[in-house]
């Protein structure tokens, strides 16, 4: 299996722990990476469409000229793709004007093939459970974990489960947590916002929203929460201390990253996957899975 | 209690137009409605609004259109003046916001609809009621008019001949207050909530009628009703714009065979054709199919409520449909510029009849009737306010009602049903006072209404609260029901003729000689009291 | 067929507490929830309140949850809802203060913050010239955003309003689209300020929750996008998001990718003290754990000059 590889800004930027643990994780699986190193930002939700279609479009074009599917690590990515993808794909005419207009000079040219999957999606629809169980050294037995997708991995339907079978895509990540051999404390907010987006806009808001899903998952009894994406890691980790200030709560929940998730029941050591980086402790999780093997 | 120059009752089209135009007019205006104006009946509305917009169109042959469709019962001042303005009203709609489907040259486009015999009815897709109500509740707010929502007028205040204003029921509160007012406007809709089934929303039962009538004002042609051809048949009151018809949906009978050319034709003929096919074959069916993928996009609610509501499918099969009240011709007698028979009291649209549909109304009259006359009206009420002289109002009608509403709620009540009374109303006034009527059947409905309301008069509300009662405003709304039933129900027995949607079994010809007149009913020691009002030579 | 409804009850003129009633009636096959509804507070229980109006589901009065999803009750067909047994739960809608059993708070949770938009056309009206010519592209657009019934389910599937119930909510803002896209609106430039304002686009997660909700497919977070898009273009009012966006939008420009030290500081302002030491703990402790991006210590990716390219050209095509 082989990906054209898109880690996305926040992998090596706020969030440098989670690049080295996809890629160790991926190797590990026998998952092939050829990265994408010279496309652009897929724009977040921030750029407007007119700018950010066709600098999607572009690294569309590029995995395409590589004959190869594209692999996001991160929701945004993965949702901002998928619906940019969407368009191109549904509106041969748009597609014709991005590509006349804004690829043609570099010799590039979409015409409309390219699959864009985040890894959590390889890994049920391409990978495999069966062969992921085979690689399993660490089952995370007696860890209780609440799932966290991201908003822009489950909705809008027509770009992200556009049939009625890959419905199951909204329930990938509480079936992984059993596969990996733990419980899921599930929590009301598991497929809301994190409140990353409105960071700038409503502080407030937004740590109000971090603190009530941190908050209920830790009332739920849970050792931490696993996200597949990192910008929500940015909220919910870097910012969970500003949601406790606010709300008076103590919260104390470590988030960890969907790879490093993988990366431990497969048998990696916390530190090959950095968890130190967070800036809510690991420790308690560490030594947990440390007394597992 | 806070005092207007205009105080509008009703909040849909016809309402929400007067209010702006009262206000535009230099009037301080109130709105009062007993449900939010766009929860109102006019947003139920399909096919579209008439305006003689074409190059080959003009007002005198939507005037005659509109003649022929009314049965010759029209009054010929009122649709000049109608079809006159709609043009300009239906432009104004365009110009604050309305959506309307476009012709290639993007003006607005006109579907063929009913017995017009150009094409001139303006539309949005299926939803133009939706949409119309939409830009006027805009409008409407755009001119900060207080809105009065979810108030129940329960009486109109009249002293000597001039009514004063109006008393309310806040639903949300659960008080009763006054509203004084110079001009009172009545827009509060329909009545044929008194049939089942019936294409109207629940509220649409002739409150404001019913408040003029025991006021003291009169009713004209109450035995006018509208029966829509296509309802389907499954679920009560489900109406499927007639639009489709014009663009050539056929109506089938159980045989497959499909009905004399009925494109076209006006509805009471519809009608008459679908009841006698029903009662030969049976089931009556209306078949979209040959309108054609593509043309079928201009009917998205349709589509979706007969599927929700239905459980069938318009692309795939024939639709069982079968005729059911929709609109009345009659209601509250009004002159051009909506004055009543009482001095300040003023009624436009459905509630009203100034004579502009006489026996039957032309499809697509209806919601231009609301803008062209809403807006007329409000200004008319306006100018009355600034002439009218300051009264005080009366107070004590207030205690009064106060009273009057206490004494009807009682623990003690028969073990009756008020929904029983009306389905057992509903049912008779379908069968018996319905698209086909004769003597007898008359006879047995009134006869049937009266031991209804014996029935009705023991009855009492036993939920003593005010606040969100929905008991309360039932049994006052069946009470509006049961009088007009006895008003339609003579009104029909009297009319020795067929005319319009007023088709007698033993008088089938149309009588011109003793029956070109109108149906005055008036309230005259506590019983209707009917009159013929001839036609005004022209 | 014999059901028991178990329906919310609240009494204002009681303790105000939320109750249960449960009432069980023999209602026809083909009966909705409505009908049960009708039947219950005529035969049984005449205090119970809720409201109804078009009764086929044209007008969005009746709004209800069913077994705990959002629909109307008149088209709510009570066969399906007893397929795991003969009893049907109804409740009002979520995040909504209630005023009295089914009967929720309305104004408060849309036809004010509708009113708040300004939600009319400036226009005159005056049909001297005619209609204005306008494709029916154009309208068709309008057509499928006014086809909103003000149903409430795109806001009562909101992920913002439970925290804040402040926030415009996609139901109005998907007013405030149909009126700065409108293009017979001379207003339109002010109608996208207006929601530029705190509660309005800018609070809004676009998660798509609203997308997901809407029954008539009209797609509200779209719409909101659209708005924030169109402001962006216009030039962004809010001042916060402003330097967000245009922060954001410079690192992206000049070097492919997102430089989110860069990010942080330019959002709360060069010069903004206050702003920048509210940053400080958190930045402090990413420093620590070797995961603070240094602001401006940001390379440029491969191809950086073709992104940029990309930008001018579609900026230039924006003029």
């Amino acid at each position: 299996m082989k990906y054209a590889f898109y880690p996305g800004c926040v992998s090596r930027g706020g969030c440098p722990e989670l690049y080295p643990s996809a890629v160790k994780v991926a190797e590990k699986l026998g998952i092939e990476l050829d990265e994408l190193k010279s496309v652009g930002c897929t724009g977040a939700g921030v750029l407007p469409q007119n700018i950010s279609d066709p600098i999607n479009a572009r690294t569309f074009a590029k995995a395409e000229q590589m004959g190869l599917p594209i692999m996001t690590i991160c929701s945004t990515c993965q949702g901002v793709m998928a619906q940019a993808n969407y368009r191109l794909k549904e509106d041969p005419q748009y597609r014709d004007k991005i590509n006349r207009e804004f690829l043609a000079d570099e010799g590039l040219e979409y015409k409309g093939t390219t699959e864009v999957k985040h890894l959590l999606w390889v890994i049920f629809e391409d990978y495999g459970i069966e062969r992921l169980q085979a690689l399993i050294q660490r089952p995370l037995k007696g860890l209780k974990v609440s799932p966290f997708y991201g908003c822009f991995l489950r909705r809008p339907p027509e770009a992200i489960t556009p049939t009625k079978e890959l419905n199951r895509r909204k329930a990938y990540l509480d079936e992984l947590i059993a596969i990996l051999g733990a419980d899921m404390a599930d929590i009301s907010g598991k497929g809301k916002c994190c409140g990353f987006p409105i960071l700038s806009a409503n502080e407030e808001n937004s740590l109000a929203m971090v603190a009530k899903h941190t908050g209920e998952s830790k009332q739920k009894g849970a050792d931490f929460m696993v996200t597949p994406c990192p910008l929500c890691h940015l909220n919910l980790d870097g910012n969970q201390a500003r949601a406790e200030a606010q709300t008076g709560q103590q919260i104390d929940l470590p988030i960890l990253h969907l790879p490093q998730f993988l990366g431990l029941a497969l048998g990696f050591n916390p530190d090959e996957m950095n968890l130190k980086r967070h800036i809510v402790s690991t420790d308690e999780v560490e030594s947990k899975v440390s007394m597992m093997s | 209690m806070q005092e207007f120059d205009v105080l509008v009752v009703g909040g849909g089209a016809a309402g929400l137009r007067a209010a702006i135009a009262a206000k535009h007019a230099g009037a301080t205006v109130a709105l009062i409605s007993k449900v939010h104006p766009l929860r109102t009946n006019s947003a139920i509305a399909q096919g579209g609004l008439n305006a003689p917009l074409g190059k080959n169109d003009s007002p005198e042959s939507f005037a005659q259109d509109t003649f022929v469709a009314g049965d010759d019962l029209c009054d010929r001042d009122v649709v000049r003046i109608f079809t006159q303005k709609a043009s300009q009203d239906i432009i104004w709609l365009e110009r604050m916001g309305v959506p309307f489907n476009r012709d290639t040259e993007g003006r607005l486009d006109r579907r063929p609809f009913g017995s017009n015999r150009q094409s001139r009815t303006c539309y949005t897709d299926d939803r133009t009621g939706h949409m119309v109500l939409q830009v006027l509740h805009e409008q409407f707010q755009r001119e900060q008019i207080p809105s009065f929502e979810e108030w129940y007028v329960t009486s109109l205040a009249v002293d000597g001949a001039a009514c004063l204003g109006a008393i309310a029921l806040g639903l949300r509160a659960g008080k009763l207050d006054a509203f004084p007012a110079r001009s009172v406007v009545l827009a509060t809709g329909g009545f044929t909530r008194l049939y089942l089934p019936s294409t109207a929303s629940l509220g649409t039962t002739g409150d404001g009628q019913c408040l003029a009538y025991g006021a003291g004002a009169r009713l004209m042609d109450m035995e006018m009703i509208q029966f829509h051809p296509t309802v389907l048949a499954k679920k009560d009151g489900l109406l499927i714009t007639e639009a489709v018809l014009g663009e050539g949906g056929v109506i089938v009978d159980q045989k497959g065979g499909s009905a004399a050319d009925l494109k076209g034709v006006p509805r009471h003929r519809i009608c008459l054709s679908i009841h006698r096919m029903q009662n030969g074959d049976g089931s009556v069916s209306l078949d979209l199919r040959p309108i054609g993928k593509d043309k079928l996009a201009r009917f998205p609610q349709t589509q979706e409520t007969v599927k929700a509501v239905g459980g069938l499918d318009i692309l795939k099969e024939p639709v069982p449909i079968r005729p059911a009240a929709h609109r009345p011709m009659g209601g509250i007698e009004t002159n051009a510029t909506g004055e009543t028979s009482i001095a300040g009291l003023f009624a436009v649209g459905e509630c009203a009849c100034n004579g502009l549909n006489g026996a039957g109304r032309l499809a697509g009259n209806t919601l231009t009737e609301a803008v062209v006359f809403g807006s007329r009206i409000g200004e008319a009420a306006a100018k009355q306010a600034r002439a009218a002289t300051q009264r005080s109002f009366p107070t004590a009608k207030t205690t009064d009602e106060e009273q009057r509403l206490a004494k009807i709620t009682s623990e003690q009540s028969s073990n009756d049903s008020l929904r029983k009374i009306h389905g057992e109303l509903g049912r008779l006034m379908n069968e018996k006072v319905g698209v086909i009527r004769s003597g007898t059947g008359l006879k047995e409905a009134l006869d049937e209404i009266q031991s209804l309301k014996e029935r009705y008069s023991k009855i009492r509300v036993k939920n003593p609260s005010r606040i969100y009662n929905y008991e309360l405003t039932s049994y006052l709304e069946l009470g509006s029901m049961l009088t007009l039933a006895e008003i339609v129900a003579s009104a029909a027995q009297n009319r020795t003729e067929s005319r319009g949607a007023h088709h007698r079994a033993d008088f089938p010809e149309r009588d011109d000689t003793n029956w070109k007149s109108h149906t005055v009913a008036t309230l005259a020691g506590g019983s209707v009291q009917l009159q013929k009002k001839p036609m005004a030579s022209s | 067929m014999e059901v028991t409804f178990k329906v919310y009850r609240k009494d204002p003129e009681k303790d105000g507490k939320p109750g249960r009633s449960n009432y069980t009636v023999e209602v026809a096959e083909s009966a909705t929830v409505l009908d049960a509804l009708l039947k219950i507070r005529d035969e049984v229980d005449s205090t119970l309140a809720f409201r109804a109006s078009c009764a086929k589901g044209y007008c969005g009065e009746c709004m209800v949850r069913v077994n705990g999803s959002a629909r109307l009750c008149c088209t709510a067909k009570v066969p399906d809802y007893t397929k795991k047994g003969p009893e049907i739960s109804l409740d009002p809608l979520r995040n909504i203060p209630v005023i009295k059993d089914l009967v929720f708070d309305f104004d408060a949770f849309l036809w004010n913050k509708i009113k708040a938009v300004k939600p009319w056309l400036e226009s005159d009206g005056s049909s001297v010239n005619g209609e204005n010519l306008l494709p029916d592209s154009q309208m068709q657009d309008m057509r499928k955003v006014m086809s909103c019934f003000n149903c409430g389910m795109c806001d009562e599937g909101c992920t913002v309003l439970p925290v804040d119930f402040n926030f415009l909510g996609p139901a109005a803002l998907t007013k405030a689209y149909r009126l700065a896209f409108d293009p017979r609106n001379k207003n339109s430039r002010e109608q996208v300020k207006i929601v530029e304002k705190p509660k309005g686009i800018w609070d809004c997660v676009h998660c798509y929750e609203a997308d997901e909700h809407c029954p008539r497919g009209i797609e509200p977070t779209k719409r909101i996008v659209a708005l924030r898009d169109k402001a962006y273009h216009a030039g962004i009012t809010h001042e916060t998001v402003a330097r967000h966006h245009k922060s954001f939008a410079a690192s992206v420009k000049e070097s492919g990718w997102v430089d989110e030290g860069r990010l942080a500081v330019e959002s709360e302002g060069l010069t903004n003290v206050k702003g920048l030491m509210k940053l400080l703990p958190t930045a402090a402790k990413a420093l620590a754990k070797g995961k603070a991006p240094i602001p401006y210590m940001h390379a440029k990716r491969p191809d950086a000059d073709r992104i940029k390219k990309i930008f001018e050209k579609a900026e230039q095509e924006e003029k």
